[in-house]
């Protein structure tokens, strides 16, 4: 392969957005990506068998699905399953698309809330970027939030509702509590040649209407266009490194099954928090015995993922939640900064999370399974259609158990050492996650529910891969810089969701996003520099 | 193992009334099987008792539960594999739809029609300061 200024790794939210940016810079940059395009036009839900598809072949389980470009995790010491997908577009090819950004405070958690480390940037920082990013996602929503700093006017009017969703707008404001319509990485109306979402539900196999904003509707096409290469079918086994400070090259083994190297003058890693960590440990050589940018024994430690809690409440009125785009209509932020008196740290959102089809509703998707035997149809009758559930999705703190290793023994189809998932929910997470639950059940409650369910952890939630290349000013505490360069590494970069520092209590894939292109600018200048 | 005798597990898991048919009485013996791994279903039909489906509906439900209690994880799968069957089978389909109004299509390409978002909702929040926290 001739040779690129710029090698990413990685085709999914983060690697995307960089290749765009570097590309429309003028940069040349080459994408290897394990996985291949997905048809979101032929998706499974024009077809009868679309909830197999959710089951299968669309699980958000790797060990599930076992599709080929997959790699087993290895997940028996962690409550939290992982959930990834592989392909052009990563994990946005499966996602809910919900999109807020994370606040000030966030990156100045050790300042506020004497806990943590804070960011080496700060959120001004990152505002413009948040907004490019934004434009080219296609944002659904209302500027105006008043738990949120300003922003510019989204691009698209905000998503329906639904009729619980209006229900619990207003169960909200009887209780006094913050909600705001969420900020949606989907078209509520035509833009950029996608059509407008209609509101057929399952967006997790794929939207063949190009409403939901996968990257490779999005940022793929742009970066394509402005002369970036993607190479699919292409799984990076190991960095090479010529020097203790220099990455030489790449190997991977391409879609034919062959072993090959590429060169370029910088290497980006874009492989989520668990890949990219993981490839950091699997390139352990003489130069980094342990592995590269671990020299301080930080690679795959203080992973966070965002422990979730589920509460649903179950309606004697229909609400047909099968409706709509699942996981996108409003959030609240109310209990979201410190508040000591709560009795923990930090905070947590709550997103509304529609219902499902019939099969999801029986294998009990966000409540228990429905009980089988004579009481199951009665049951199942009083849930489909009944319900809307809250998440609670807590800011884990950095907890250097927490974390991603290479399993001895699992490997992937390539040879390449499988992730192993060691995690525990901590005690303030804990509490985080209880409070959320009792606000969910109350709020809940004030809309109407008749009964309310809780999953006190959802073990499917493995969605966020955070912390495990975390950035920092001082290479004691950090794996990457301020720009996520690699420590002691002058031209190895990473940019996905390893890098943050904390993890909000946000979904994070707009500050990943902005983090990329913003990393981006970076190298890119620094090209210019050298040139 | 005949379908004869998966089929009444299936009935004693989904057992039919006067709106919905058994889950034995629907051929879904095979697509359990496909869905079902196999070590799965083999440690519950091996569980069973010999006199299982000639049993009635009381004592089959007692020896399912037993199983389910002394071998969660493989009755789990034996569980999902029926719902999804079931659920996916156009005949419950058209019950889902008669009792739930739930169309029996695919969700696209019709999608669903909803009410557009009224910001006149948000007229409480409006009026509320700002109150994240500057840093
Ligand atoms: C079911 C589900 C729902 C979600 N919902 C939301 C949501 O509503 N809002 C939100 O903000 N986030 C959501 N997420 C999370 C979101 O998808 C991720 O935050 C985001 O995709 C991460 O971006 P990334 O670039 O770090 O990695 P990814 O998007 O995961 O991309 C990484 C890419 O790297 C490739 N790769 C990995 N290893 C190698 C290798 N060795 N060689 C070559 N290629 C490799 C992978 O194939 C993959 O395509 C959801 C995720 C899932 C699974
Ligand atoms: S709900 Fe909307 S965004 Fe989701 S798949 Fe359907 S049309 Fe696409």
């Amino acid at each position: 392969m001739s040779a690129s200024d710029v090698l990413i790794v990685g085709a999914g939210a983060s690697g995307a957005a960089a290749a765009w940016r570097l590309a429309a810079s003028g940069v040349s940059v080459t994408c290897l990506e394990q996985g291949g395009w997905l048809d979101q036009r032929s998706a499974p839900s024009l077809g009868a068998d679309w909830e197999r598809a959710l089951q299968t072949a669309h699980n958000a389980n790797p060990n599930i699905r076992r599709a080929a470009a997959d790699y087993p995790v290895v997940d028996d010491d962690t409550p939290i399953k992982p959930a990834v997908f592989n392909g052009v577009g990563g994990g946005t090819l499966r996602w809910g698309a919900h999109f807020p950004r994370m606040h000030p405070s966030d990156f100045r958690v050790r300042t506020l809330d004497g806990v943590a480390d804070d960011w080496p940037l700060a959120y001004d920082e990152l505002a413009p970027y948040y907004e490019i990013n934004d434009r080219i996602m296609g944002v659904s929503g209302l500027a105006g939030d008043p738990a949120n700093p300003p922003r510019e006017a989204r691009p698209l009017p905000p998503l329906p509702l639904g009729p619980g969703g209006g229900a619990m707008a207003r169960a909200f404001d009887a209780l006094g509590w913050h909600w705001w319509p969420s900020d949606s990485a989907i078209a509520s109306a035509p833009i950029d040649g996608r059509e407008g979402c209609n509101h057929c539900g399952p967006c997790g196999v794929g939207c063949p209407r190009h409403a939901r904003a996968s990257v490779d509707l999005t940022y793929w096409p742009r970066a394509l266009q402005a002369g970036a290469t993607l190479v699919t079918g292409a799984r990076v086994r190991r960095l090479i490194a010529d020097r203790k400070d220099r990455i030489a090259a790449v190997e991977y083994v391409d879609a034919a099954g062959t072993a090959q190297r590429a060169v370029a003058k910088i290497v980006v890693l874009a492989a989520n928090g668990m890949g990219s960590a993981r490839l950091l440990l699997a390139s352990a050589s003489r130069a980094h015995p342990a592995g590269i940018g671990n020299d301080h024994d930080l690679v795959g430690r203080c992973l966070m993922h965002h422990p979730t809690a589920i509460v649903t409440g179950v309606f004697a009125a229909r609400l047909d939640g099968y409706k709509g785009a699942f996981a996108c209509a409003l959030l609240s932020q109310e209990f979201y900064e410190t508040d000591r008196a709560r009795g923990f740290v930090r905070g947590y959102q709550m997103q509304l999370v529609r219902g499902s089809g019939p099969v999801a509703t029986a294998l009990g998707g966000y409540m228990a399974r429905v009980p089988w035997g004579r009481d199951h149809h009665r049951r199942f009758r009083s849930e489909f259609a009944h319900t809307v559930s809250l998440t609670v999705t807590a800011e884990d703190l950095p907890e250097p158990d927490n974390r991603v290793t290479l399993d001895p023994v699992a490997r992937d189809g390539a040879g390449v050492p499988a992730p192993r998932l060691a995690y525990r929910v901590s005690d303030n997470s804990r509490r985080i996650l209880d409070h959320g639950i009792a606000r969910a059940s109350e709020v809940l409650r004030a809309a109407g529910a008749v009964d309310v369910v809780v999953n006190p952890l959802a073990s499917a939630a493995g969605f966020h891969f955070l912390g495990t290349m975390r950035m920092g000013d001082d290479p004691a505490r950090s794996v990457t810089d301020r720009w996520g360069r690699v420590h002691g590494t002058d031209n190895l970069y990473a940019i996905d969701g390893g890098v943050f520092v904390t993890s909000g209590a946000v979904n994070p894939t707009p500050t990943i996003q902005a983090l990329a292109l913003r990393s981006a600018d970076h190298i890119a200048a620094r090209l210019k520099e050298a040139a | 193992m005949s379908d004869a005798l998966l089929d009444s597990i299936l009935s004693t898991l989904l057992p039919g009334d006067a709106d919905w048919p058994s889950a034995g009485s629907l051929d879904l013996s095979a697509a359990v099987r496909a869905d079902c791994e196999a070590a799965a279903l083999a440690a519950i039909l091996g569980a069973l008792p010999p006199d299982f489906a000639a049993g009635d509906a009381d004592a089959r439900e007692s020896a399912l539960r037993a199983i389910e209690a002394a071998q969660p994880a493989a009755f789990e799968r034996l569980v999902a594999a029926a719902y999804l069957a079931y659920y996916t089978e156009p005949r419950v389909r058209i019950v889902v739809e008669r009792l739930t109004g739930y169309a029996a299509r695919p969700p696209q390409p019709l999608g669903y029609a909803l009410e557009p978002f009224d910001e006149a909702l948000l007229a409480t929040q409006k009026r509320r300061a700002p109150f994240w926290r500057r840093a």
